[in-house]
C-alpha cells in the first residue's frame, strides 16, 4: 500500500467494491475446527441429560401418594411408630397401644375407618381412656397402602393373618369421604363396632362455632380486602405459596397478622388484608382456623429428595447447626401451641418460600431470630427436600393444637 | 433411544459442516482459476489493476459516472419513496418505543386507553421499526445497490412503487389492528394473518424487480453484497408465509415455529440486508477492496447454515425437546465462524483506513454498525450457552441484545447508507452537514446509555431471580434505575431520529443543485 | 459466485433443512404426546379471558414456562413444576413468553386463586404492590354510583377508592380473571414428558 504523503486520499467515485483473493486466515480456520469439535461433543453429550430428566420426573411421580409400593412394615415404621412406638406399645396415658388392641382384633373396617378419618375425641382402649387425637391418613395413603398397612397391623398386633383387600378400603373411603375425625370411640363404636362399647362420651367443648361476623371475613372479605377463603380455600387448606391454615395454632395465626402490619413479616397482599382487620378480628380468625380440619392437599412438588428431607426434619444436622424440625414443631411436625406452627401437610412451595424468606429477612418475626439462623444453614436442595417431605405427612389433628385460654393474647 | 437422537444430531451436524467446507472449497477453487478475471469485471474495462491507487485515475471515472447516473436515476423514485416510508415508520416506531420505555417506570402514565397499554405500545414499536423502518429502508438500499453492483438499471421500476404503497397500507392496517387488540398473539407475528397477506403480496413487488435485475446483469460475477440480498429476498418471503399460515400448530410446536421464524427474521432477513449493505458501502467509501473473497464465502454460507438453526435458543430450559435446544445452542456458537469471517473482511479494511472515518459520516455509521454486528453476534452466541442463558433469559438483558443487533448494527448501517445514497440518487446535497454529525452523536451516545443500562440492569435482574432467598420484588426493584436510564438513552435516540427525518425532508424538498451529477459525484463521499 | 439459480436453490435448501430440524422434527415428537394427565381444556369463559390475555399483551412481561429446579428456583417461588410440552396442547396461540418483568403465570390459578384479589390487582397493581411496574387496566372496569344486581365490585384499599361510587368489573375483566384462575399445571408430569432437560446433568443429584 502506498504511503499517503499529501493528506488523506480521496477515493474514486467510480470505485466499485470487490474482494481480493486472499486465503482464509489460519486463525479463523482453527477457531472453526475447534468450535465444530465442541459442537459435535455437546450434541452427542445431551442424550444423557434427557435420561436424567426422565429419572427426576419418575422420582417425583413415585413421591406422589397412591403410587408407593412400600410394604406394610415400612408403612408402619414411617407412619405409626413415632407415636405408637416401634413395638406398638403406645405411650402410657397419651397414645393407645396397638398390641392387643380390640380395635385391631375386630372387623378390619374399624382400623381402616380410623386411618381414613382420624380421631377427634376420647377413646377407651383396654380400660384406659385416651384423649384421642389422631390425624387422618386419607390424603396421604392410597387404598392399596392402607390395605397393606392394616393387614400388617392386624397380623402383627392382633394375630389376624387374613390380608385385607384394597377394594374394602375403596368402598369405605367412598362411604366415609369428607367426614371429619371420629368423635371419639363413641361414634366409632356406634357406627362400626358395637362390641367396643362402652366408650367415653364426646363433649362438644373444643369446637367453637365462629360468629357470623368472622364467617363474613372468611367468606366475603371486608371493606377493602378479600375473603380469606378466596385464597386459602373453603377449608383453609391453601395451595402452592398460599399456606394451609387449618389446624395452625390460634395465637400463631393472630401473631402473623400482626407481623404483616408491623412489617416484621413482609407479604404485600397479606399486609392489605391485615390493615383491614381489627385486633379482635385477627384473634377471631386465629381461633376459627385453629379448629378447622381439612384433609391434606399438599403434594411433594419441588423435586426435593424426600429421604434427605426426612433426615433433616427428624434428626437435623447438628454439625451444620440444623436442629431437627420436630424438636420445636412437635412430634410429626404437628406444631406446639402457641408459638410453633404445625408444618405437616403444608404446601412445599409455601414451606420452601418461607425458609427462603427467613434467609432474606423478608420474614423476621421469630423469637430470638431462631428461624433466620436455621434457614441460613439450609441450602436450596435442603429447602426443597424439607418442604417436600413435610408435604407427605398427614394433616394436623384438631386437638393437637388446642390451646389453653391463657396461651392466647 | 435418546442416545440415538444425540448420535443422529451429531452426525447430521458433521455432515452439514462437511458440506459447508466442500462448498467453500469448490467455489473458491473454481473461482480462483476463472473468477480472477470475473472479479475484475466489476470495474469498467481498463479500471482493473489501478484500483489500489484510487486517487490516481480521474479521467476514466467519467465514463463510468454517466452510466452510474443513469442507473441511479431509474431507481430514484422507488428508493426515495421507500426511504421516506422507512423514516416515517422509524419516527413513529421510536415514539412508541419511548412511550413503552417510560411506562416501565411510570406505570400509571397513559393507562386509560387500551390502545396505549404497555403490551400494545411495545408491540407497535417492534412491528413499526422491524417491518416499517428496517425492512422498507433495507429494501430501498437493496433497490439502489443491486443495479449498481450489476451495472444495469433496475428492471420493472414501477413494481416497487406499488409494493411500497401496499406495504405501507398493510402495515398501517396491522398497526391499527394491534392497537385495537386484534393480534395473532405471537412475538414478531402479531400482525393478523389476514393483513399479512397484504405484506406478502407487497413483498413480491420488491423481490421480482431485484431478481430480474440480477438476471439481466452486465457483470458475470456477483459481488458478495448481491449474495446476501438475493438470498435474503429468497428466504424472507418463504419464512414469512410459512410462519403466518394459521391453524396448523398449537402449543409448544407453535412456539418452535414462532422462534424459528422470529430469529430467522433477524438472521436471514435483517442481517443479510445489513451485512450486504456494509459489504458494499465500506469498500465503496474507502475505495479499497475487501480483504478476502474466501472469507466472504465462509461468512455467507456459514451464516446460511448456522443462523437458520439458532431460533430455539429462545426456549432454553423450556418445554421443548432437549435435542432441538442443544442443536440451537451449538449453532449459535457456530455463528462465531461466519461472524469472524465477516469481521476480518470488513474491520481489517476499516482499521487500515481510519482516515476515512474522519472524512465520511456515512462511513462512520456503516463502520460502527458493522463493528456492532460483530459484537451483537458474539454476545448472542455467548448468551445461548446454558449457564449464561439462565441469568440473561427472561430479563431486560435480552432486550439490550436485541437492540444491539437491530439498532446498533442494522439501523446504524442503514443510516449510513441513506446518507450516502440520497445525494447520489437525487442530486441534492444534505443541506446541514452539522445535523448529520449531531444525529450520529445523539444516536451513538443514546444507544450507549440504552445498551449499558439494559445490560447491567438485566444481569442484576437475572441474578436476583435465580436466588430463591431474594423475593421476586427485588428483581423488579433492582432494575428501576436502569429502566430510567434506558428512557434517557431512548430519548436521545428518538431525538436523533427526529432530526434525521427533518433533515431528510428538507434535503428532498430543497431545490436541486445547478449541476446535479457533477456537484454530487465529484465530491468524495459526503462532506463531514 | 456467479450464478443466481444455484445460489437460490442452495440457500432455500438450507432453510428447508433448518425447517426440518427446528419445526418438523419437534412437531412430530410433540404431537405424539398425550395431554398431561389431569389437564383440562379451557371453558368458554376461560377462552374469552385468554383472548383478553393475548389482546392486552400480557405475554410481553409474563412467561408461562416454569423452569426446572436444576436451573432456577421457580418451583420454590410457587410458580410450579417445570413445564412440559404436553401441558400446552390446548394453547393457541401459545403464550410461553420470553420476559419476566413480572412473575411466571403458568400456575397463577393455584398460587393466587382469589378472583377478587385479581380484580383489585388488575385495576391497580399498586394498591397491593407499591413496587409493581405493571400497568393498571382501568378500562376493563367502570365506575358506578352504586353496584347493580350481579355487578362484581372491586375491593380497594381506601387510598385507591374513587371519591364516590364503586368500581365494577366489566365482563372482559371477569373473563380474564377466570382464565388466570384456571391456570393450573401442578399435576405431576409423566416421566417420559418432553422438555429441555439440558440442565439436569448440572443439577445436584437428588
Amino acid at each position: 500500500m502506498k504511503t499517503q504523503l499529501s493528506g488523506p486520499p480521496s477515493p474514486s467515485e467510480t470505485f466499485e467494491p470487490y474482494e481480493t483473493m486472499r486465503p482464509i486466515p489460519l486463525g479463523v480456520l482453527m477457531i472453526a475446527v475447534a468450535l465444530a469439535l465442541w459442537g459435535v461433543v455437546l450434541l452427542f453429550d445431551n442424550s444423557e441429560a434427557v435420561a436424567i430428566g426422565q429419572a427426576e420426573r419418575a422420582d417425583v411421580l413415585a413421591d406422589q401418594p397412591a403410587r408407593s409400593d412400600a410394604d406394610g412394615a415400612s408403612l408402619f415404621s414411617a407412619r405409626c411408630a413415632t407415636c405408637h412406638q416401634p413395638n406398638g406399645s403406645g405411650v402410657s396415658g397419651a397414645v393407645p397401644p396397638l398390641a392387643g388392641s380390640p380395635f385391631l382384633a375386630g372387623r378390619a373396617e374399624v382400623p381402616i375407618a380410623i386411618l381414613l378419618r382420624g380421631i377427634d375425641g376420647p377413646i377407651r382402649v383396654r380400660d384406659t381412656v385416651y384423649d384421642g387425637h389422631m390425624p387422618s391418613f386419607a390424603s396421604v395413603l392410597s387404598d392399596e397402602e392402607i390395605a397393606r398397612l392394616v393387614s400388617y397391623l392386624r397380623e402383627r398386633f392382633a394375630d389376624r393373618p387374613a390380608p385385607v383387600a384394597a377394594e374394602m378400603v375403596t368402598a369405605l373411603r367412598g362411604e366415609l369421604a369428607g367426614g371429619s375425625g371420629w368423635k371419639g370411640g363413641q361414634e366409632l363404636a356406634a357406627r362400626l363396632a358395637p362390641e367396643l362399647a362402652p366408650q367415653p362420651s364426646f363433649a362438644l367443648a373444643s369446637r367453637a362455632e365462629a360468629d357470623p361476623a368472622t364467617m363474613r371475613l372468611v367468606n366475603e372479605g371486608t371493606n377493602g380486602s378479600w375473603a380469606c377463603a378466596s385464597c386459602h380455600g373453603a377449608l383453609g387448606q391453601g395451595s402452592e405459596t398460599v399456606p394451609r391454615l387449618a389446624g395452625l395454632p390460634a395465637g400463631y395465626i393472630a401473631r402473623q397478622l400482626e407481623s404483616y402490619l408491623n412489617g416484621s413479616r413482609r407479604n404485600e397482599s397479606m399486609a392489605v388484608v391485615a390493615r383491614s382487620l381489627t385486633r379482635q378480628e385477627r384473634v377471631a380468625l386465629g381461633d376459627y382456623y385453629a379448629l378447622l380440619r381439612a384433609p391434606s392437599n399438599a403434594r411433594p412438588s419441588l423435586g426435593g429428595d424426600i429421604a434427605r428431607g426426612e433426615r433433616l426434619v427428624l434428626e437435623g444436622v447438628w454439625d451444620r447447626g440444623i436442629p431437627p424440625c420436630v424438636s420445636c414443631h412437635g412430634p410429626s411436625a404437628f406444631g406446639v401451641a402457641p408459638g410453633f406452627p404445625g408444618l405437616a401437610a403444608q404446601h412445599p412451595a409455601y414451606t420452601a418460600s418461607q425458609l427462603a424468606a427467613w434467609v432474606s429477612g423478608e420474614r423476621d418475626n421469630a423469637q430470638q431470630k431462631l428461624m433466620n439462623g436455621i434457614a441460613r444453614s439450609l441450602d436450596d436442595a435442603d429447602r426443597r427436600a424439607v418442604a417436600d417431605y413435610l408435604a407427605t405427612l398427614p394433616p394436623v389433628p384438631v386437638a393437637a393444637t388446642k390451646e389453653r385460654a391463657d396461651d392466647r393474647r | 433411544m435418546s442416545l440415538t437422537i444425540g448420535l443422529l444430531l451429531a452426525l447430521s451436524f458433521v455432515v452439514s459442516l462437511l458440506a459447508l467446507a466442500f462448498l467453500i472449497w469448490a467455489i473458491n477453487n473454481n473461482q480462483l482459476r476463472i473468477e480472477q478475471r470475473h472479479a475484475y469485471t466489476i470495474f469498467t474495462e481498463g479500471e482493473a489493476g489501478q484500483v489500489d491507487d484510487p486517487t490516481a485515475e480521474r479521467e476514466d471515472d467519467h465514463h463510468f459516472d454517466i452510466e452510474r447516473a443513469g442507473i441511479d436515476r431509474v431507481s430514484r423514485l422507488p428508493v426515495l419513496i421507500l426511504v421516506a416510508s422507512g423514516i416515517g415508520w422509524l419516527v413513529l416506531g421510536s415514539l412508541f418505543g419511548l412511550v413503552a420505555s417510560l411506562k416501565l417506570h411510570w406505570p400509571d402514565w397513559l393507562d386509560a386507553q387500551a390502545a396505549l397499554t404497555f403490551g400494545r405500545v411495545r408491540t407497535l414499536h417492534l412491528n413499526m421499526v422491524i417491518y416499517g423502518w428496517a425492512s422498507m429502508t433495507g429494501i430501498a438500499v437493496a433497490l439502489w445497490v443491486t443495479p449498481r453492483i450489476f451495472h444495469t438499471p433496475l428492471r420493472l421500476p414501477r413494481l416497487p412503487l406499488i409494493g411500497a404503497a401496499l406495504w405501507n397500507m398493510a402495515l398501517l392496517a396491522g398497526a391499527i389492528a394491534i392497537a385495537n387488540g386484534w393480534t395473532d398473539g405471537e412475538e414478531w407475528l402479531e400482525i393478523p394473518w389476514q393483513v399479512d397477506i397484504g405484506l406478502a403480496t407487497a413483498g413480491v413487488f420488491f423481490v421480482v424487480p431485484i431478481i430480474v435485475t440480477a438476471a439481466r446483469r452486465e457483470v458475470h460475477h456477483i459481488y458478495v453484497t448481491g449474495w446476501y440480498y438475493l438470498a435474503g429476498l429468497c428466504w424472507f418471503p418463504v419464512l414469512f408465509v410459512i410462519a403466518n399460515i394459521p391453524y396448523i400448530h398449537s402449543g409448544v410446536q407453535e412456539a418452535t415455529v414462532n422462534w424459528w421464524f422470529a430469529h430467522n427474521v433477524l438472521g436471514l432477513w435483517l442481517t443479510p440486508l445489513g451485512v450486504g449493505t456494509a459489504y458494499y458501502f465500506i469498500p465503496k467509501i474507502i475505495g479499497k477492496p475487501i480483504y478476502s473473497y474466501s472469507l466472504s464465502l465462509l461468512g455467507f454460507w456459514g451464516l446460511a447454515l448456522f443462523y437458520s438453526q439458532v431460533g430455539i435458543h429462545h426456549l432454553i430450559g423450556g418445554p421443548v425437546p432437549t435435542w432441538v435446544v442443544t442443536l440451537s445452542i451449538v449453532h449459535s456458537m457456530m455463528m462465531f465462524i461466519p461472524v469472524l469471517a465477516v469481521a476480518v473482511n470488513q474491520h481489517v479494511l476499516v482499521a487500515r483506513n481510519l482516515w476515512a472515518l474522519r472524512e465520511s459520516i456515512p462511513l462512520r455509521f456503516v463502520a460502527l454498525g458493522a463493528l456492532l454486528y460483530t459484537l451483537a453476534s458474539f454476545q448472542g452466541s455467548i448468551e445461548a450457552l446454558r449457564t449464561v442463558n439462565s441469568v440473561t433469559h427472561f430479563t431486560h438483558y435480552t432486550v439490550g441484545h436485541a437492540h444491539l443487533g437491530a439498532y446498533g448494527f442494522l439501523t446504524l448501517v442503514l443510516f449510513g447508507a441513506v446518507y450516502y445514497l440520497v445525494p447520489r440518487s437525487t442530486g441534492r446535497q444534505w443541506p446541514w452537514p452539522a445535523a448529520m454529525a449531531a444525529h450520529f452523536w445523539l444516536v451513538v451516545v443514546g444507544f450507549l446509555v440504552y445498551f449499558a443500562a439494559l445490560t447491567i440492569g438485566g444481569v442484576l435482574q437475572g441474578l436476583a431471580m435465580l436466588d430463591a432467598t431474594r423475593p421476586f420484588a427485588e428483581s423488579v426493584r433492582v432494575t428501576m434505575p436502569y429502566l430510567q436510564a434506558r428512557s434517557v438513552g431512548g430519548s436521545l435516540m428518538a431525538l436523533g431520529h427526529l432530526l434525521f427525518a427533518v433533515h431528510f425532508v428538507v434535503a428532498v424538498l430543497q431545490r436541486p443543485a445547478p449541476h446535479p451529477g457533477a456537484t454530487v459525484l465529484s465530491k468524495p463521499a459526503v462532506a463531514a | 459466485m456467479n450464478r443466481i439459480l444455484p445460489l437460490g436453490v442452495i440457500a432455500l435448501g438450507i432453510l428447508a433443512f433448518a425447517t426440518l430440524m427446528l419445526v418438523i422434527g419437534p412437531a412430530i415428537q410433540i404431537k405424539s404426546m398425550a395431554p398431561t394427565p389431569g389437564l383440562a381444556n379451557y371453558s368458554a369463559q376461560e377462552l374469552r379471558g385468554r383472548e383478553q390475555y393475548v389482546a392486552q399483551g400480557c405475554v410481553y412481561c409474563h412467561s408461562q414456562q416454569p423452569r426446572s429446579a436444576d436451573q432456577a428456583p421457580d418451583a420454590e417461588r410457587g410458580w410450579g413444576r417445570a413445564a412440559v410440552a404436553s401441558d400446552y396442547v390446548y394453547d393457541r396461540p401459545h403464550q410461553l413468553g420470553t420476559m419476566r418483568t413480572g412473575p411466571d403465570l403458568f400456575n397463577v390459578g393455584t398460587r393466587l386463586p382469589s378472583r377478587d384479589w385479581h380484580l383489585t390487582h388488575l385495576y391497580q397493581p399498586r394498591a397491593i404492590f407499591a413496587w409493581s411496574i405493571m400497568p393498571g387496566y382501568p378500562y376493563l372496569f367502570e365506575r358506578k354510583s352504586r353496584a347493580g344486581p350481579g355487578d362484581v365490585v372491586v375491593s380497594l384499599p381506601a387510598e385507591h377508592r374513587p371519591a364516590e361510587g364503586v368500581i365494577v368489573a366489566k365482563p372482559a375483566a371477569l373473563d380474564l380473571v377466570a382464565y388466570l384462575q384456571g391456570l393450573d399445571h401442578t399435576n405431576p408430569a409423566p416421566a417420559r414428558a418432553v422438555r429441555d432437560d439440558g440442565y439436569s446433568e448440572r443439577g445436584e443429584p437428588r
